[in-house]
């Protein structure tokens, strides 16, 4: 499941060597510029669009994967889109449509080619020297170890569910049975806490989180 | 729900970031003050259940279905404080992971699933469950009324913030506070709905789960401090209050454009200037113009539905599940899955 | 009061509202030796092991008896110190793997005890190596078989350097590689150990003494072959005398 995620985070091209700090800054600002070149000045536009492209390009994303998640992702930025030319019925309208996709496009594969570039730990170590509160950074890195571990269990219920599903159910009886799998998720995830809280206290846990950084050598 | 990117400006974006920041601040530090060294492990299960819950389809039609949303499941269960961290949490990891929602408009989406949802949720839930005496009932059909809610007025805010976004003379945008509005208000039954049922679920199995938690004020034994601190009675009903106003205002958005000038003379006197698109583009779009949409007259039946229909629908609702619940003997519910 | 790694006197525990789940347990352990704790499921194995390192009186008060580590009684004042000296490894190893990268997983508990960084670090390579993944330190938690993950959690639970090892059912589920590979690290270990276990043949393998408990009751205790080897204990207990002990 968490290669299926990141899975170019682990690659070895120029972009995945470049340092973190270098990484989320050169996203950030090609977020910013995507969202802020007015879309009427047509070659600053491109040049935004032409530097992303290079960065994926040298990040040796497959274009490929790329416009799958582009298919995936216009749908609802289209809808978002859409109203506006629909109630305007004018340039303008139409306008404002081109807009919004293109910014949301821009920033939608900016955003694609830091999560490929750069790994959640690697992420995480980062917002750490960004001085993030510890508490959050535990409670982040806690709940990204579980997420898969409790999606496994989503998964072995979703499968026992079907597998004992004889006949077509009513929308209501799928809404039902799938709030109860939320439910009965939440039990076992608050369960869980419980047995995680207690192997916490048995390395003696206080409650405060203390974190160092692995031997020089070890690090990426 | 995701705010994309580009679809608010960025001095919107800024903006809600600074009070989403303020306010996910304030949830962190209360939290601290709180902890209870099992608040780290139960907010980060929280936060990866919320994440996983969001997996799950509800269908609606062939190719759309809904997902839980989780800011009032989270506050109902682990507290406003955590709920809030949490919600704070798992949008961050589905744009780190997914791509999902914007880098920007990450601020926007906190303030209004995280802070709306658990902060908001809670708010309207406590108000709601006092008429009812805190009974097992109240925590379902305030959690039904509070999940309802938050996503309308989610949806107010969105509206609000993408009317300051884009240039305003030129644009009607009652209409596209109208689709805005009628789609918010199914989503908000749908989440009236997920969290309703879930809740009473997880009542009906474990009830101590949730009466540990999400009653106000418990003490943890040997720190002498509370589960998680409620606000006082008056700022909660406060914070219902508005969240409520809001809800209801979403309703009034489509009809709002004749505020709009009153808006624009707040904000100017405010030294804001919208971002305004200049230049046009040449001739392409211009066949466009007559294009026939029917939204005119859709309009004032999808908003009376969004609000009468919605409203009813989730009063009828709370009602309901309020009234299965404490009949339902705790294996009846179907036992698959296990 | 003689030398003992762990010392129960009259252990009983219920849960509020509920029967017991322990009833009027006693028992020693010398230092150095390993226990088998042996019987059905629901005998209260997890129950009385988690005692044994203050998880349980911490949360709820309602036990009564003494239990003591080292010669020092489990309370509220001592909880830490008793914590340090016992190492709890968890059926599940996704419960006590909670970091996401093996060394943070195995730094936690040392980083807890105030170490200095260069003592974690020197730790975290000793017990990665003692449990044979010197090489694990960068890797994920979430891409570690099983066998892996629960030879890192002992590598957390040995980082803390304890004196007393308390193990539920650290054999469930592990594929005969994988289980050998545990086996050979257990013996090495040179504290006490506290097994719980359905797994007997490993139990022969590896233990000294058996505790029999059944129905929250210590049964029967003493020598590993007597125990396991008297067909009709075994059986009034639902248990079977493992291959080795039986009568050819």
């Amino acid at each position: 499941m968490s290669d299926f995620l990141d899975r170019f985070g682990r690659g070895q091209s120029m972009c995945h060597r470049w340092p973190p700090f270098v990484k989320l800054f050169a996203a950030v600002a090609m977020i910013l510029a995507a969202t802020c070149a007015p879309i009427t000045h047509g070659p600053l536009v491109g040049i935004v669009a032409c530097v992303i492209f290079f960065a994926h390009t040298l990040a040796r994303i497959p274009l490929r994967y790329v416009g799958r998640r582009l298919l995936f992702f216009w749908p609802t930025l289209f809808l978002m889109a859409i109203s506006l030319p629909l109630s305007q019925a004018g340039q303008k309208g139409w306008l404002l449509f081109v807009t919004i996709l293109v910014r949301g496009t821009l920033s939608f594969s900016t955003a694609l080619w830091l999560v490929n570039v750069m790994p959640f730990d690697q992420l995480l170590a980062t917002l750490r020297r960004l001085r993030v509160p510890d508490v959050l950074l535990a409670i982040l890195s806690l709940m990204y170890r579980f997420l898969f571990v409790l999606w496994d269990e989503l998964d072995r219920m979703r499968t026992a569910r079907s597998a004992r599903l004889f006949r077509k159910p009513s929308l209501w009886e799928t809404w039902r049975s799938a709030a109860h799998l939320v439910g009965r998720l939440l039990i076992r995830a608050l369960d869980r806490a419980d047995r995680i809280h207690g192997a916490m206290l048995a390395r003696s846990w206080n409650g405060r989180t203390r974190w160092i950084e692995p031997r020089r050598e070890d690090q990426r | 729900m995701h705010i994309q990117d580009g679809v608010l400006s960025p001095v919107v974006c800024a903006a809600t970031g600074a009070i989403s920041l303020g306010a996910v601040s304030y949830s962190v530090h209360r939290l601290q003050q709180s902890v209870g060294d099992r608040t780290i492990p139960l907010t980060g299960m929280m936060a990866a259940l919320v994440f996983a819950g969001q997996m799950v389809n509800f269908p609606i039609g062939a190719p759309v279905s809904g997902h839980l949303l989780g800011g009032v499941l989270a506050a109902t269960v682990v507290g406003p404080w955590a709920g809030c961290v949490a919600m704070t949490l798992v949008l961050f990891v589905q744009w780190a992971l997914f791509s999902d929602g914007g880098l920007f408009s990450l601020g926007t989406n906190v303030l209004h699933m995280a802070v709306i949802g658990a902060w908001g949720g809670h708010s309207v839930r406590m108000f709601v469950q006092r008429f009812f005496g805190d009974s097992r009932k109240g925590i379902v059909i305030g959690s039904v009324v509070a999940a309802w809610a938050t996503v309308m007025a989610a949806a107010a805010l969105f509206c609000l913030e993408f009317r300051l976004s884009w240039s305003p003379r030129e644009i009607d945008f009652s209409k596209v506070f109208t689709l805005m509005v009628s789609f918010h208000s199914l989503i908000g039954l749908g989440e009236a709905l997920i969290t309703g049922v879930a809740i009473s679920f997880v009542l009906n199995q474990r009830p101590e789960l949730i009466c540990r938690m999400g009653t106000p004020a418990r003490p943890i034994e040997g720190t002498g401090r509370s589960v998680h601190p409620t606000a006082t009675a008056i700022t909660r009903t406060l914070a219902a209050g508005f969240v409520i106003a809001l809800a209801i205002a979403a309703f009034l958005s489509p009809f709002a454009s004749s505020f709009d000038d009153g808006l624009e003379a707040v904000l100017g006197k405010l030294g804001i200037e919208n971002f305004n698109l200049t230049g046009n583009v040449p001739g392409l779009l211009e066949d466009y113009d007559k294009v026939p949409v029917p939204v005119a007259a859709w309009q004032s039946i999808a908003v009376s539905f969004a609000g009468i229909g919605g409203t009813l629908a989730v009063f009828a609702l709370a009602w309901l599940l309020g009234k299965v619940l404490p009949a339902a003997p705790p294996q009846l519910s179907e036992a698959a899955g296990e | 009061m003689s030398e003992s790694a762990v010392r129960v006197e009259h252990l009983s525990f219920r849960y509020p509202g509920g029967p017991d789940v322990l009833t009027d347990i006693s028992f020693t352990i010398a230092p150095g030796e390993i226990i088998g704790l042996v019987g059905p499921s629901g005998a209260g194995k997890s129950t009385l092991l988690q005692h044994l390192n203050g998880l349980l009186p911490s949360k709820l008060p309602e036990f009564v008896g003494q239990v003591c580590i080292d010669n020092i009684p489990v309370a509220r004042q001592t909880i830490a110190e008793v914590r340090r000296r016992v190492g709890f490894l968890f059926q599940d190893p996704d419960d006590q793997l909670f970091c996401p990268t093996v060394f943070e997983d195995v730094a936690f508990g040392p980083l807890n005890l105030g170490l200095s960084d260069d003592e974690v670090r020197q730790r975290v390579r000793d017990s990665l190596t003692s449990v044979g993944l010197a090489d694990y330190e960068p890797r994920s938690t979430l891409r570690l078989s099983l066998g892996e993950r629960k030879r890192v959690c002992l590598a957390g639970v040995f980082a803390c350097q304890p004196s007393v090892l308390a193990l539920d059912e650290p054999f469930s589920s592990l594929d005969p590689r994988a289980r050998r590979k545990l086996i050979a690290i257990l013996k090495q270990f040179s504290g006490s150990q506290i097994i719980a276990t359905h797994d007997l043949d490993i139990v022969v393998d590896l233990c000294h003494q058996v505790l029999l408990l059944d129905g929250g009751q210590l049964r029967a205790a003493g020598q590993t072959r007597d125990i396991l080897g008297n067909v009709a204990l075994m059986e009034r207990h639902g248990l079977e005398v493992p291959w080795r002990l039986r009568p050819k």
